[in-house]
């Protein structure tokens, strides 16, 4: 039985006081000209000036990280013989992701169908991390969530659920994950807010007009198409290290102090020229046609196909962050017209 | 308490094989005494070192680096080291800007006679990184720090005018002549929303009415010429642009007759960021230009800013509002403000004036956010060593791939350094960066170093050469540095 | 492979080195922990990560059969910075392994059926692991026939393989060079002209080719000119690899991952992935 709860104004630097004494809390935090999700500092309140800059996908999945650490040891009895003794850690602190959108609760969801029980580091900190997740109250410049099977107020991968009334937070638990982090917390009854909120999530929702209709998929479109709508593409990475969904790792080893190392995965992207360049030089994606095509065709085919969803929660980063605003949406709207 | 003075610190040096290794050799065999915390790399020639060099052993830990070479005028090669006095020196002042102490580097002259100079240099050089301590404490004494508000930039002023219909409408005009000697021309189009334009790529007449001119256009078009090799170009400069097209035609980046120039004076640009801010980011219904404000319409409602306010930060001081080079003029060439104006470097000496753990703090914090995303880099037009960008090759192995401070730190000194000289300050690095990180800031205070060094302003006259790229066999402004 | 960390490598010994032409060279492999070496199983067209540690990992079909596993063998050409520092190794020096990954040829649809093999160069590796399978249980196929070919003399892979498999009465083996040396008795010839002039019928046949990409190009053509369809023609992928479990995202032919969902693939498999090809 999902319980309501209710936040006044003046109560919400307190709850996230109590929040940050219990667990790491990342929440959209102003930091010099931008707003980003960082771990909230003591006596600090999340930032909702404006839309975060990254996902808060660096929580769950970080951006580098050691998979595991090689020591070399010479046997004292044969100096000849190397030995070499791997350790990994798959160690998570207790997280809470703190305002949160719909959009980035739902990046997870699509994270968790490729990584949960397969990549163990992964999973440890997914099952380590709480997301509160603030719904929103109408689009930013680039949202087409709709469009995508979300909404701005979508439950989707959260585990609270938090909408602004501007004289308050109303708090509705979704998980027992959710209901844990809310114990104790000096929280309201919701019940009387209830109404109010249901029609502010509805309005938001209504506010955002689909582009494309979710399940739609694109039709495949001539080279021609994707060098012209590529033509700008600058080639760098933003887009998916900004996108809530994006996954694509790169595994380098690197050198420690003396006869150790390190393993360690980061995020990689297929934007860049040299993602899938091989030792002989050949690269089946050279040009920035194809890796447009590849990326677009991931996020709202192949992966789609395997999982019924696209692998997009129509966040805008993608577009809005673009140096040359590069538009996802309206290459996904143009080839799903043309299909139909 | 450990006692500093006893503990054995890291310094690295660099030493020319010539004269300054001759001259360790020389201190040896005389038997001279001198600490042991610095440790030789031996290089051919001082003009050999990468100012990288410095900054990678001082990223990757070093307490202090020491770079010798043969004294000027008598360089085993002739002229490496005028090459090694510009660049070290330029380095010298660009390191304390990040934060760190430029007392933990010093580069200086010893030649292969001099053991006794050398067992002095080490010795007195050893004696000033014990004072400084550990290079950990530095670190510490930034994390320790409370930020003070960041500098803001000059604010309002300018005269920022909107372009009038007949202008767009001769630049239309001027794009379709073009097409008849060039195989394209890159121009700007409506973007994704009201607030946005981007590039577009007019191949044919019926293109150019999706031209438009705003204050909205303040991308250069400039960083596509390297990309679109082969073809005859036409683009539209506003004149901080033209100064781009300068400067690749300085470095033989492109031909004078492969690129074709549409100038358009320009009176500034608004920051589209800052604009999209102001709306608190807010999916935008409308824009509309007027007199000195623009008036945005969101979902909540209209609100009116003064383009005072979201005029971009490089414009306020701009002095080439006027295309520098341009092979036709769309417009009336805009004067250059009179008067004194503000100096385009008063960031830069506001950042100097904070104390230096406190400019540290600074750029740890606004560097903190790089994601590495190398949006800064890709935006840039004079980065074109694509994927042989020293930031991911393995072969040499500058980098890791991870993003701690000393990382991403290392990472925006390579773009620094390696467009040290070169940087026509375009902003696009800035404007790229998804983070909001003032990647200007880095960059302008090399280029005020290039000013007050050697009076240099990068992307003004072809026939020019970056002034790390070449010497002066006696430099008016470089004075010898002394250890205490 | 821990099960539980599929990026955690087992450690292994490098225990024999065989120098194949001047840019390969095979290494025989043994995982340190000899439980799990005695329990390792795979199937033949499965591949491994091998790790130098400090360097990095890449990926190599496990060339010796699952009939035969005294060691595991991989075979690496030099091409790049692991594959350089792999040739640097000595015999007792410690790898990482990461194995079996990916899928294996599909030998069950394959049995009673003529076989057909056309290699080039490196490429015998991953044939080799289902030739050797396939002697090791003669009885349940049909007649066999192997066209290899390289460059010259000197860059044939496994040329005591070659020996033996000249000598059997049950392998049909036809070698080819680009160029041929003087004095030795290879035919000259690039390997798909070779396939065009032996002509082989595709009844009832399977060809399984692998090879650089520019013989696949001209032995898929000629292999439709003799009129096998594309469910007769069977090939393994290389590209890129980083995770080796279908997660790291660059692998990818349109939505299959070649080290998950491959690296064998039948052409007609190929030719329906969807945007790309």
């Amino acid at each position: 039985m999902r319980k309501a709860a209710y936040i006044p104004k003046e109560g919400w630097k307190d709850f996230v006081a109590a929040l940050a004494g219990r667990a790491e809390v990342y929440a959209p935090c102003r930091d010099g000209d931008a707003v980003t999700f960082r771990k909230i500092g003591a006596g600090q309140e999340p930032c909702l000036d404006e839309p975060a800059a990254g996902a808060p996908k660096g929580v769950i999945y970080p951006q580098s990280h050691t998979l595991f650490t090689f020591d070399f040891r010479k046997d004292p009895a044969e100096p000849d013989k190397m030995e070499v003794e791997l350790n990994a850690s798959t160690e998570a602190p207790e997280a809470i992701i703190l305002c949160g959108r719909p959009c980035d609760a739902r990046g997870f969801a699509v994270i968790d169908r490729v990584f949960l029980g397969i990549d163990p580091y992964y999973t440890a900190r997914r099952e380590q991390t709480t997301l509160i997740t603030l719904t929103c109250n109408g689009p930013y410049a680039g949202c087409f969530c709709t469009s995508v099977g979300g909404g701005p107020a979508d439950e989707t991968g959260s585990d609270v659920l938090l909408t602004d009334l501007s004289h308050g937070y109303y708090v509705e638990a979704l998980t027992e994950k959710g209901a844990k982090v809310l114990e104790n917390a000096a929280l309201k009854d919701g019940a009387p807010y209830e109404k109010e909120a249901q029609e502010k999530r509805a309005a938001a929702t209504q506010a955002i007009r689909p582009v494309f209709s979710p399940g739609a998929r694109p039709a495949e479109a001539p080279d021609a198409y994707w060098e012209e709508v590529s033509q700008k593409c600058l080639g760098c990475g933003a887009c998916t290290y900004l996108c809530p969904t994006c996954y694509c790792f790169n595994i380098t080893d690197e050198q420690s102090v003396g006869a150790a190392g390190r393993r360690i995965r980061s995020w990689d992207s297929c934007m860049f020229a040299h993602f899938t360049k091989e030792a002989s030089g050949h690269n089946p994606r050279a040009q920035k046609s194809k890796r447009l095509q590849n990326r677009v065709a991931h996020k709202f085919i192949h992966y789609p196909e395997k999982y019924g969803e696209p692998a997009c929660t129509g966040c805008g980063r993608c577009i809005r962050l673009c140096p040359v605003s590069m538009e996802i949406s309206g290459i996904v709207a143009t080839l799903t017209a043309a299909g139909t | 308490m450990q006692d500093v003075k006893s503990e054995t610190l890291r310094i690295v040096g660099f030493l020319c094989n010539w004269c300054s290794y001759g001259g360790a050799d020389t201190a040896g065999v005389s038997r001279f005494r001198q600490p042991t915390d610095l440790r030789i790399i031996r290089v051919p020639c001082s003009g050999r070192v990468d100012p990288l060099f410095v900054a990678r052993a001082l990223l990757s830990g070093a307490d202090g680096v020491l770079v010798s070479g043969c004294h000027p005028r008598d360089c085993h090669y002739s002229d490496g080291n005028f090459y090694a006095r510009r660049r070290l020196e330029m380095l010298k002042r660009f390191l304390p800007f990040l934060g760190i102490d430029s007392r933990r580097f010093h580069y200086t002259w010893v030649s292969a006679s001099e053991g006794q100079r050398w067992q002095q240099t080490v010795t007195q050089f050893t004696k000033q990184i014990h004072e400084l301590g550990p290079a950990s404490k530095e670190a510490e004494n930034a994390a320790a720090v409370a930020l003070s508000a960041t500098p803001a930039a000059a604010g309002g002023g300018a005269a920022l005018t909107v372009p009038s219909k007949e202008q767009v409408e001769a630049l239309k005009k001027a794009v379709i002549d073009a097409l008849s000697k060039v195989d394209v021309v890159v121009g700007w189009k409506q973007g994704f929303d009201p607030l946005h334009v981007e590039p577009c790529f007019i191949e044919k007449p019926e293109q150019a009415g999706q031209l438009v001119f705003s204050p909205l256009c303040e991308q250069s078009l400039a960083p596509y010429l390297t990309r679109l090799k082969g073809k005859k170009v036409g683009i539209i400069v506003k004149g901080c642009d033209s100064r781009t097209v300068v400067q690749l035609l300085q470095e033989g980046l492109i031909a004078r007759d492969s690129v074709y120039v549409i100038g358009v004076p320009c009176t500034g640009t608004v920051s589209v960021k800052k604009a999209a801010a102001a709306v608190g980011g807010e999916k935008v219904v409308s824009v509309s230009f007027e007199g000195d404000a623009v008036k945005v319409t969101t979902a909540s409602g209209e609100k009116r800013i003064p383009l005072a306010d979201i005029l971009r930060d490089k414009c306020e001081p701009c002095r080439y509002p006027a295309p520098l080079v341009h092979d036709v003029l769309v417009g009336e060439p805009a004067k250059a403000p009179a008067g004194e104006g503000p100096s385009g470097y008063d960031d830069i000496a506001a950042i100097e004036a904070m104390p230096l753990a406190e400019r540290r703090a600074y750029w740890e914090r606004e560097l903190g956010r790089c994601i590495r995303c190398y949006g800064c880099r890709n935006a840039c037009p004079l980065c074109v060593c694509e994927e042989s960008c020293i930031a991911e090759t393995r072969d040499p192995h500058w980098m890791t791939q991870e993003v701690t401070p000393a990382e991403k730190k290392m990472f925006h000194l390579v773009h620094a350094i390696h467009t040290a000289g070169r940087c026509t300050e375009c902003g696009e690095c800035e404007r790229a960066c998804p983070m909001g990180i003032p990647l200007m800031k880095l960059k302008k205070k090399i280029n005020k170093d290039m000013l007050d060094l050697f009076n240099y302003v990068a992307g003004t006259d072809p026939d020019e050469k970056p002034p790390l790229y070449t010497f002066k066999v006696d430099e008016e402004r470089i004075e010898e540095h002394k250890l205490a | 492979m821990a099960a539980s960390n599929p990026y955690l490598p087992d450690l292994a010994t490098v225990i024999e080195i065989i120098d194949e032409t001047p840019n390969i060279k095979s290494f025989k492999v043994l995982l340190n922990d000899r439980e799990k070496m005695g329990s390792f199983t795979f199937e033949p067209g499965q591949v491994a990560q091998l790790s130098v540690f400090g360097v990095g990992e890449s990926t190599f079909v496990i060339n010796s059969p699952p009939t035969r596993k005294e060691y595991l063998q991989l075979s690496v050409m030099k091409a790049g910075e692991v594959t350089g520092a792999i040739h640097e190794l000595a015999a007792g020096d410690q790898v990482g392994l990461r194995a079996p990954l990916g899928n294996w040829f599909p030998y069950e649809q394959m049995k009673g059926k003529k076989i057909l093999f056309i290699g080039g160069g490196i490429g015998l590796a991953p044939l080799r692991t289902l030739i050797l399978f396939m002697l090791d249980n003669r009885a349940d196929y049909g007649p066999i026939s192997i066209i290899y070919g390289a460059r010259s003399y000197p860059d044939l892979c496994y040329k005591a393989d070659l020996e033996d498999w000249s000598k059997r009465g049950d392998v049909n083996l036809i070698l080819t060079v680009d160029a041929g040396s003087p004095g030795a008795p290879i035919r000259e010839g690039f390997v798909p002209a070779v396939l065009a002039d032996v002509a082989p019928k595709p009844d009832d046949t399977i060809a399984i080719t692998c090879g650089p990409p520019i013989m696949i190009k001209y032995v898929l053509e000629n292999l439709a000119k003799l009129g096998f369809t594309d469910e007769q023609i069977v090939t393994t992928l290389e590209a890129r690899m980083k995770c080796g479990i279908g997660l790291c995202g660059r692998c990818n032919i349109g939505g299959s991952y070649i080290c998950k969902d491959g690296p064998v693939f039948s052409l007609a498999q190929l030719k329906a992935l969807r945007f790309e090809m």
